[in-house]
């Protein structure tokens, strides 16, 4: 993981350059300097082909209800062929186009969910997007309450979403009770030369009491905060993390015959910190 | 959004403090500075951008393209394309290319982007750039370009454009009728761009198959379904067609197969190879196994001449006859495992068959009527074992009063050829009477004859129908051209027009079959080879010609199939050089003297002739070139075809294809005129650079044998003239220059394959100097 520390190290020079430019001209950028501690990681070092650890990760199986309540097309499995390591040092979740359980392609979705859970602090992950027309990778946390307290209710933080056919931008959400599906409260990061399916990005949330902070490779883009939601402030109990590749969906349309399958979405590592005092 | 382009500041600075490093310690080596291009961006945004050309294709609607400041996508212009109906006398389709006289640097850029949008759903055939009206080396295509009524932005990645350090061909297309139908559409602020947002480059070669040739040393083969996949930045993939020379293609096995930078791979030696294909730093998918059986086994000398007399001859493939027209020479009939190469044997046309069990040759659309006609002749060799039982057999088949296969009246017959008439390694004439085909009842309505037996490797010539009776050779009835060189730039052997190396003997003993004689013809002095096998000269004394350029000969030949000419020097150091044989008339002849290396050429002391056939010859002379002028100041000669079996395009001595417009608008630079040589109206191309010639209507030359023309220049150093038929396909014929004195040329229409004889649109002549040009004719 040597290269990836000097890319990492590269992208940070440049931003602190980037800042000297435009932190003048626009609030979102300013730095909130915390103090950061790790307490959950998964860097995904292991043989290609394992299944991810099962004392971080679980599954959801299947098609849900309604294709996970926004009319996806795949069927999720914890088949090595749809989320694996790579070997090196990456996880792979991979959307085929294959028939299986019914539905026309598969993929895997993997989540925290009765392992790890937290309320505030940084959530961070590493990622490579697949890409073409129909492709809806996604990181992203739940309320840990939903089986009590139902969605939008429990709450949900998208820290990034991407569309497959608009590689070069992202977006960062939240849903909670009236403001969910179309209505969440968003916002997206683009590049203008560049796409987020040829190299690493670092997507992260800062979140605290009454704000969360979106970030692309460290860029603040997006606050969040009590008076921009347009309902309650749900943001006050654990939430845990979710990873997935979907097929088709509301949010991103359907896959046409050009959208190249396999497609898959590369994850170096997620990191889970907590602000010291 | 954010923009993260000021990542690059960094990098930037690293990369000139490194360059400043690099510069300043070579400063004392040279102060050169690389050649460099403009890196302009724009084609077409309201306007022709500095220095853009535009050339219609040819057979295209010329007048399709114009400027449009009514409808545009953005500014004040676009670019408006009139699709012509099905049928428009005024061209078939729309199409042209726009590009630059200097190259422009698009190094740094990563695609071609513009705005469309037409005056109806349609799909455009192609668009693209790369093409430069040249070589268009670096030639990108996007096929099937969907538009509709609304404006979209449209990409055409660059496939490597690293390559692209002076390109000149900035944009092109090519649209014919949707259904039948013409429509408008419109393409606006047409620029190179670096997106940074293509991503996922991946290459193919041969459409990403793996393929495999089985060949022979000698063979080449072109690598084509080259292709540049880029995933757009709306998550689709786009392919483009990469011309050849983006790739850089390997061998894994140079001694067996070399690949060249175009992709166009020849077989050196037996064994087997990969070829392999990267476009920047991918991989191409797809590779080409060769694997090569060798040298093929072959004769080495071409057969016998015919003596049949040329007018007792119905002759289907021999260079020795005019021949009829033959459907196929390989019908691929089902089960028939039978392959086709067209070869050469010392410049004697041959087909050979491989992998023959049998073969049909088809010529029903034009039967042969042979009821004249007393026996059926082939030459065969074969490499095969031809010990009996092994067979060849000769089918014959007639397809009756209605010319048709089947209804009653076929009649057919096979013969079958054994040993000791077969034979292994050598030229086999195969000469029987037609009555031995005892079952072919007819032949007047002669339609297949189909070839098989136990020998795989057949290779065939001569194949003729004749009237057995008096062979009679006729010689020539005009005197070689007279020669118009001064006599101080001339040493001279066999000539009337010079005084000759004194003492020269025309016809030493080396043992040679040859009958020498010296023949009046129209007058003139002719030296005649008769039955020639070789024939030596010996020089009346050693002769320095080492400050002469070239030795010219005439010749008239109608019967030899092979013939070389060697210069000897003390040794003895010879070498051929193979003179093209058959002539059509006297065939003028000018060898550069550099050919004949080794040979000392301070010290000449003999000529020799080896070959076949009875041969003409004048004027052998050697020469340098004169301090002559620029401009010719005799007429090209007079053709002497028969006007019945000439379509003309430009000539005094023939009546010319009316309505021809010998100086279309196609762009060029080229100045046209027309000027009076020696009394001989002759078309004159000053400057040029390309130059067409647009027939006054479309032309089947389809029944003639022939492109005759006479050019003359004295400082063109590249020539090409095209034959063009409506695609436009066209096909350059490299034209020897500069000349000394006029240049009388017929080549062989077969030479400009794949243009649609049936339907000659245009010449264009491509190259430079000044170029004089007359009797610009097809004949047969």
């Amino acid at each position: 993981m040597k290269l990836n520390n000097l890319l990492f190290t590269a992208t940070t020079i440049s931003f602190a350059l980037f800042f000297l430019y435009t932190s003048c001209q626009d609030d979102d950028n300013a730095i909130v300097k915390r103090n950061w501690q790790l307490v959950w990681e998964d860097d995904f070092n292991g043989n290609a082909g394992q299944s991810p650890d099962a004392t971080k990760w679980a599954y959801d199986i299947g098609t849900g209800d309604n294709g996970w309540g926004t009319q996806e097309l795949q069927y999720y499995t914890d088949k090595p062929g749809n989320v694996s390591l790579d070997g090196g040092g990456n996880l792979a979740i991979t959307a085929r186009s294959e028939s299986f359980g019914g539905s026309g392609f598969t993929s895997a979705r993997i989540k925290t969910q009765g392992l790890f859970d937290q309320a505030y602090g940084r959530f961070e992950a590493r990622l490579k997007m697949p890409w073409g027309p129909g492709i809806w990778p996604a990181f992203w946390m739940l309320g840990s309450n939903i089986n009590e307290v139902p969605w939008p209710q429990c709450g949900e933080i998208d820290i990034m979403e991407y569309r497959g056919q608009q590689p070069n931008l992202i977006h960062g959400s939240v849903h909670g009770p009236g403001y969910s599906g179309g209505n969440a409260i968003t916002k997206s990061f683009g590049f203008e030369n560049d796409r987020f399916d040829v190299d690493f990005h670092l997507f992260a949330i800062e979140w605290g009491k009454d704000y969360i902070d979106y970030y692309v490779d460290d860029q603040l883009y997006q606050r969040i905060t009590p008076d921009k939601v347009t309902g309650e402030w749900v943001y006050d109990h654990p939430f845990f993390i979710i990873l997935n590749v979907a097929v088709g969906g509301n949010f991103v349309g359907f896959p046409t015959p050009q959208t190249p399958f396999p497609q898959t979405m590369l994850v170096d590592y997620v990191k889970v910190y907590k602000e010291a005092n | 959004m954010k923009n993260i382009s000021h990542n690059f500041i960094p990098f930037t600075l690293l990369a000139f403090v490194t360059l400043f490093t690099v510069i300043s310690c070579k400063r004392d080596l040279d102060d050169l500075e690389p050649a460099t291009f403009p890196t302009t961006a724009e084609v077409f945004i309201d306007g022709f951008a500095a220095g853009l050309n535009y050339g219609a294709f040819g057979g295209s609607k010329v007048t399709a393209f114009d400027v449009d400041t009514e409808i545009k996508y953005k500014g004040t212009a676009s670019m408006k394309f009139a699709v012509p109906d099905a049928g428009d006398p005024q061209g078939a389709y729309a199409g042209g290319a726009y590009f630059t006289s200097t190259g422009r640097d698009l190094t740094g850029y990563d695609a071609l982007t513009f705005w469309a949008k037409a005056s109806k759903a349609a799909t455009i055939d192609v668009v693209g750039f790369g093409n430069d009206f040249g070589e268009s080396r670096f030639l990108t295509v996007l096929r099937d370009v969907k538009v509709n009524t609304n404006w979209q932005k449209y990409i055409i990645p660059i496939p490597d454009a690293s390559k692209l350090t002076q390109e000149k061909g900035m944009f092109f297309y090519s649209e014919g009728p949707e259904n039948g139908l013409g429509y408008t559409f419109w393409i606006d602020e047409v620029t190179f761009e670096r997106l940074g947002t293509l991503a996922h480059p991946r290459a193919a070669i041969l459409d990403g198959q793996d393929q495999v040739f089985v060949v022979e040393t000698g063979q080449t083969l072109s690598i084509g379904g080259t292709k540049a996949t880029f995933n757009l930045p709306t998550g689709v993939d786009q392919s483009v067609d990469a011309a050849p020379s983006y790739f850089n293609f390997t061998s894994s096995n140079p001694s067996v197969a070399s690949v060249s930078s175009a992709g166009v791979v020849t077989i050196v030696d037996a064994g087997s190879a990969v070829i392999t294909a990267t476009l920047g730093d991918q991989d191409a998918a797809g590779s080409m196994t060769v694997t090569s059986t060798g040298q093929a086994v072959g004769p080495q000398a071409p057969a016998p001449a015919p003596t049949a007399s040329a007018d007792s001859v119905i002759s289907m493939f021999s260079n020795a006859y005019n021949n009829v027209p033959i459907d196929t020479w390989n019908t691929g009939w089902q089960f028939s495992t039978a392959e086709l190469l067209e070869i050469q044997i010392a410049g004697d046309d041959v087909k050979r068959y491989r992998n023959l069990n049998f073969v049909g040759i088809e010529f029903a659309s034009q039967t042969i009527n042979a009821s004249a006609m007393t026996h059926f002749h082939l030459d065969i060799w074969t490499p095969d074992a031809t010990a009996l039982p092994a067979a060849f057999k000769v089918l014959l088949v007639d397809f009756g009063a209605n010319s048709t296969f089947g209804g009653g009246d076929d009649s057919s017959h096979e013969l079958t050829f054994t040993s000791p008439l077969l034979q292994t390694g050598q030229w086999v004439g195969i000469d029987v009477p037609l009555s031995n085909f005892t079952g072919l009842t007819n032949r007047a309505h002669l339609a297949q004859l189909v070839l098989s037996g136990d020998l795989p490797n057949v290779y065939v010539d001569n194949v003729y129908f004749y009237k057995s009776g008096a062979v009679t050779t006729t010689g020539p009835t005009v005197a070689a051209p007279t020669p118009t060189r001064s006599p101080a730039d001339v040493i001279s052997i066999f000539s009337d027009a010079y005084t000759n190396v004194a003492g020269t003997d025309f016809n030493p003993n080396w043992g040679q079959a040859t009958v020498v004689s010296q023949v009046p013809i129209a007058g003139n002095n002719t030296l005649l080879y008769s039955g020639l096998n070789y024939q030596g000269t010996q020089l009346g004394s050693n002769l320095d010609a080492s400050g002469m350029t070239h030795l010219h000969l005439d010749v008239w030949t109608n019967n030899s199939s092979s013939l070389n000419v060697f210069l000897i020097s003390p040794g003895p150091v010879e070498t051929p050089f193979a003179l093209a044989v058959p002539t059509s008339g006297w065939a003028s002849v000018d060898i550069p003297l550099s050919s004949f290396s080794p040979v000392d050429l301070a010290n000449i002391i003999q000529f020799k002739f080896e070959g076949n056939g009875d041969i003409y010859l004048d004027n052998i002379y050697f020469y340098k070139p004169g301090s002559g002028g620029t401009v010719p100041t005799t007429a090209a000669p007079t053709p002497t075809f028969n006007a019945a079996n000439v379509i003309s395009i430009f000539s005094d001595a023939y009546t010319n294809v009316a309505g021809t417009d010998l100086n279309p608008n196609w762009g060029q630079a080229t100045v046209v005129t027309q000027e009076a040589i020696a009394g001989n109206n002759t078309l004159v191309y000053t400057g040029l650079n390309y130059q067409g010639i647009q027939l006054g209507s479309n032309q089947n030359v389809s029944g003639m044998t022939h492109l005759h023309l006479d050019f003359w220049t004295a400082n063109s150093t590249a020539l090409n003239v095209f034959l063009i038929s409506p695609g436009p396909i066209e096909t350059p014929y490299t034209l020897t220059v500069p000349t000394t004195g006029w240049t009388s040329l017929d080549i062989p229409l077969s030479a400009f394959a794949p243009v649609d004889l049936t339907n000659v649109i245009q010449f264009k002549f491509e190259g430079n100097g000044n170029v004089y040009l007359d009797n610009i004719l097809f004949h047969n």
